[in-house]
């Protein structure tokens, strides 16, 4: 089954390092994605907000240094939680860019 | 030879009855020996004075040894024994191989320590060894000031030992009993008129049997006047015995004896003495040689040939009933035993159990009162509830708490956080697809202790690692859910960055000295914020606590067992009256979802009798203990259904004779599974207390043939006078 998302957004704001109880850091941030995409043949503006979690040692690295950042994440996406079908980017990949 | 006679005597071992041996030696009731049983040597007891007659002795095994380095046991300790055995349906070499120390369980002899002193005969005092024998010259000095005991005398010289049985054989040295030192009493503090009228009315019972309940509310000077009586009593050339909850057997509590009568052999027994030193307790207790003993239950046994009082403190304490083997109640041991005994008894409480109440009631006990504190200054403490219903929570803790605690912390005032849950959070919780984390052999959760990064069973001891991802699902962003002592010690150092935290419970006051470091910083202030469980709820005194705040209580109030109401109250009662102690006037903070219910609305009055009185009816309109006597007959196997079909054939047979006795069940118990075992139970109940003996008479030994058919697979238990269900 597919499931592979890649967006380029602004970071824009990122809560604190914590960690599961078995100790695995987490980092949660929000990003703000604005671009122009083509859709039934026309050009469009596309803005969204997206919920994305990092988990594992690069949480602990890019902890505290994506805010305001420009990053192109890829990674797949999962509903919040069993109850809440809010959909969040789980990252596998960061990588600054020029913004 | 002699002439050979059948004896009967008591082993531990899980059947019923006495078994028979031969001996030709002159046996009496009480006697230790070691037999054979079976494969194997073990230590029994000699439990008839007369020899067994029409008893085909041929095929008797026989008395091996007679251990006689100790009298043979008190007939009271046997008198008490049998009755335990009877009224809790156990067998009676069990039941008395519970209430003997370790060392009188083993099939060896057992070596006491020769407790007379050393001293010099004339022929001794005369003859000054010369300077070139050091040792021999320092000793000889040393005894020129009096006698000595072993210790000292080792002090002196590590020769001592060989050189004083020298001089023993040449009848220079000699050992002479320590004579009993005249009773000494520290100064003490005043009593108020409360506590002056409790002592008279206390005192005015001696040789005989009067149950008297002391309620007084914490803080009010229980203490003292216990002290006060057992001067008296000692005064009078008697013993007492003290019972206390484990968790009360602190060394300030201790102290408090030792350094009132100074010239008194204070005993402690409990179960963590070593073997040694409980049997020099217990038999310096039943030789008479020391005054007071103060211990936890297993002390009810201790035989004191000059008993003059008993104290039951904290009567209210679930630790007084052990829950195995034999599943007796020290608090109403003591009792039986006062009634025996002939002494008075003093159950003493700020929250008097049901069952003591009732009795109050009943006129069966007489109830004094403490209703003030004992320090002039000190006042009850203003309680108030904070409904969290509405309202949202910060780690747990409300606004207006954290508001109160940063006020206390910034004016340097101790607080008390109570939070009845050790570890980090009671579960650890899957979001993404419900997973919880269960006790793989008990129905019951894992516990998170973060540290170690283990969750624990409170219940079977179960450990394991915290998985890194959810067993089921595979998330990693597992989550612990709820509130423990370790996660509100970490809230807490987010929200009050400035205060210096000390958390206590069970985790952190394993260490034997733990209890000193907690005092030590308490009384050197240098603690702002206490954050526990129950075990802060029990007597200790720290002194000025100026704010209690009572977290996550709820649990109690709508608990399918019946006795929850009564144990969340007690305990409440308990936790708030630690506030206001001493100087400072406290105030207490209870996060509640239920404001309304009638057990807070008692509790901001200070209301224990209402309530209380309040409990009793419920209970009589219910049919529930004390308004009921009630047994329970737990069975236990791999599958309930094993445990059920037992229990079903069990009733089935029981039934019939069961006059007057309500029987229900089989009913899964509260708590299905425990340590791979599942579990169901019988419930007896009746207004008399015949009725229902009568049954349990008849039930035991239906019970112990009926299980046989089940082998190992099924065990089974009673359980007279439950306190849990």
């Amino acid at each position: 089954m597919q499931n592979q998302l890649v967006l380029t957004a602004a970071v824009e704001r990122e809560d604190a390092l914590r960690y599961t109880p078995a100790g695995l850091p987490v980092l949660e941030m929000w990003l703000r994605h604005q671009s122009r995409q083509r859709e039934a043949g026309f050009e469009r503006d596309v803005s969204c907000e997206v919920q994305a979690l990092l988990i594992g040692e690069a949480a602990r690295k890019f902890s505290g240094s994506l805010a305001g950042k420009m990053v192109t994440v890829s990674g797949f996406l999962s509903q919040r939680s069993l109850r809440n079908p809010r959909l969040v980017l789980h990252i596998e990949h960061v990588e600054f860019v020029k913004g | 030879m002699a002439e050979e006679y059948a004896v009967q005597v008591a082993v531990d071992v899980p059947l019923f009855g006495t078994f028979s041996y031969l001996t030709h030696l002159p046996l009496r009731a009480g006697q230790r020996v070691r037999v054979p049983f079976g494969p194997r040597r073990v230590c029994g007891f000699i439990t008839n004075d007369i020899p067994t007659e029409g008893i085909e002795t041929g095929r008797l095994k026989r008395v091996e040894e007679l251990f006689d380095e100790l009298p043979p046991l008190p007939a009271t300790l046997l008198a008490m024994v049998r009755f335990a055995a009877d009224y809790y349906h156990h067998p009676i070499g069990q039941t008395l191989f519970t209430a003997l120390p370790g060392a009188l369980r083993t099939d060896r002899a057992v070596r006491l320590e020769d407790e007379r002193l050393w001293q010099l005969t004339g022929a001794g005092l005369a003859e000054e060894p010369p300077a070139r024998q050091k040792a021999r010259r320092a000793l000889w000095q040393a005894l020129q000031d009096g006698p000595l005991t072993n210790a000292a005398a080792r002090g002196v010289s590590a020769q001592a030992g060989r050189i004083l049985a020298d001089w023993l054989q040449e009848g220079r040295a000699e050992r002479v009993a320590p004579e009993a030192l005249p009773l000494r009493v520290a100064p003490a503090p005043s009593l108020n008129d409360e506590q002056q009228r409790a002592l008279e009315a206390l005192s005015e019972t001696r040789d005989d049997f009067a149950p008297y309940v002391l309620h007084g509310i914490t803080g009010s000077g229980k203490t003292e006047v216990y002290l006060r009586l057992i001067e008296r009593v000692l005064a009078a050339g008697r013993q007492v015995l003290l019972l206390v909850p484990e968790i009360n057997l602190t060394p300030q509590l201790i102290e408090r004896f030792t350094g009132r009568f100074p010239a008194t052999r204070v005993v402690m027994l409990h179960s963590h003495l070593a073997d040694g030193e409980r049997l020099k307790g217990w038999v310096d207790a039943w030789q008479g040689r020391a005054g007071i003993v103060i211990g936890t239950r297993l002390a009810v046994f201790t035989p004191l040939p000059r008993l003059g009082l008993i104290v039951v403190d904290e009567e209210h304490d679930g630790s007084f009933k052990q829950q195995d083997g034999l599943r007796y109640h020290a608090r109403d041991l003591a009792v039986w035993r006062a009634r025996q005994e002939r002494v008075p008894i003093v159950l003493g409480s700020a929250t008097p159990s049901l069952e003591t109440m009732a009795n109050v009631a009943a006129g069966r006990y007489r109830r004094l009162t403490l209703s003030r504190r004992a320090h002039d200054a000190a006042r009850l403490p203003t309680i108030r509830l904070v409904d969290t219903r509405r309202i949202k929570l910060v780690e747990g803790l409300a606004e207006p708490v954290i508001a109160a605690l940063k006020a206390r912390v910034a004016r340097g005032e101790m607080s008390l956080v109570f939070i009845n849950r050790r570890g980090f959070a009671p579960v650890v919780a899957c979001t993404d697809c419900g997973w919880l984390s269960g006790c793989p052999r008990c129905s019951a959760k894992l516990v998170v202790h973060l540290a170690e990064r283990k969750m624990r069973c409170h219940h079977c001891g179960w450990e394991e690692a915290v998985p890194p991802v959810c067993p089921d699902c595979g998330n990693v962003d597992l989550k612990p859910l709820g509130q423990g002592t370790q996660r509100l010690e970490a809230a807490l150092a987010r929200l009050l960055p400035e205060a210096r935290l000390l958390r206590i419970d069970r985790d952190t006051t394993r260490h034997k000295a733990a209890w000193d470091e907690v005092y030590r910083k308490v009384h050197a202030g240098e603690v702002d914020v206490l954050v526990g469980t129950q075990m802060l709820a029990k007597g200790h005194d720290f002194g000025a606590l100026s704010l209690v705040t009572v977290l996550n209580a709820d649990g109690g109030l709508y608990s399918a067992d019946y006795r929850a109401a009564e144990r969340l109250f007690a305990q409440l009662m308990q936790v708030a009256g630690r506030a206001g102690r001493a100087e400072a006037p406290g105030e207490v903070l209870v996060q509640t979802q239920w404001p309304e219910h009638p057990l807070y609305q008692a509790l901001l009055r200070h209301d224990f009798d209402g309530y209380a009185q309040t409990l009793l009816e419920e209970r009589r309109m219910a049919g529930f203990p004390p308004a009921v006597y009630q047994a329970l007959l737990r069975a236990d196997a791999y599958e309930i259904a094993t445990a059920t079909a037992f229990l079903t054939a069990l009733r089935a047979e029981a039934e019939p004779h069961a006059d007057g006795v309500l029987v229900s069940g089989p009913a899964p118990a509260l708590m299905v599974r425990l340590a791979n075992r599942e579990r169901a139970q019988l419930v007896f109940e009746s207004g008399s207390r015949a009725a229902l003996h009568a049954l349990l008479e008849r039930l035991v030994s239906l019970a112990e043939r009926m299980a046989k058919a089940h082998g190992r697979a099924l065990r089974w238990s009673l359980d007279v006078d439950p306190q849990e269900m």
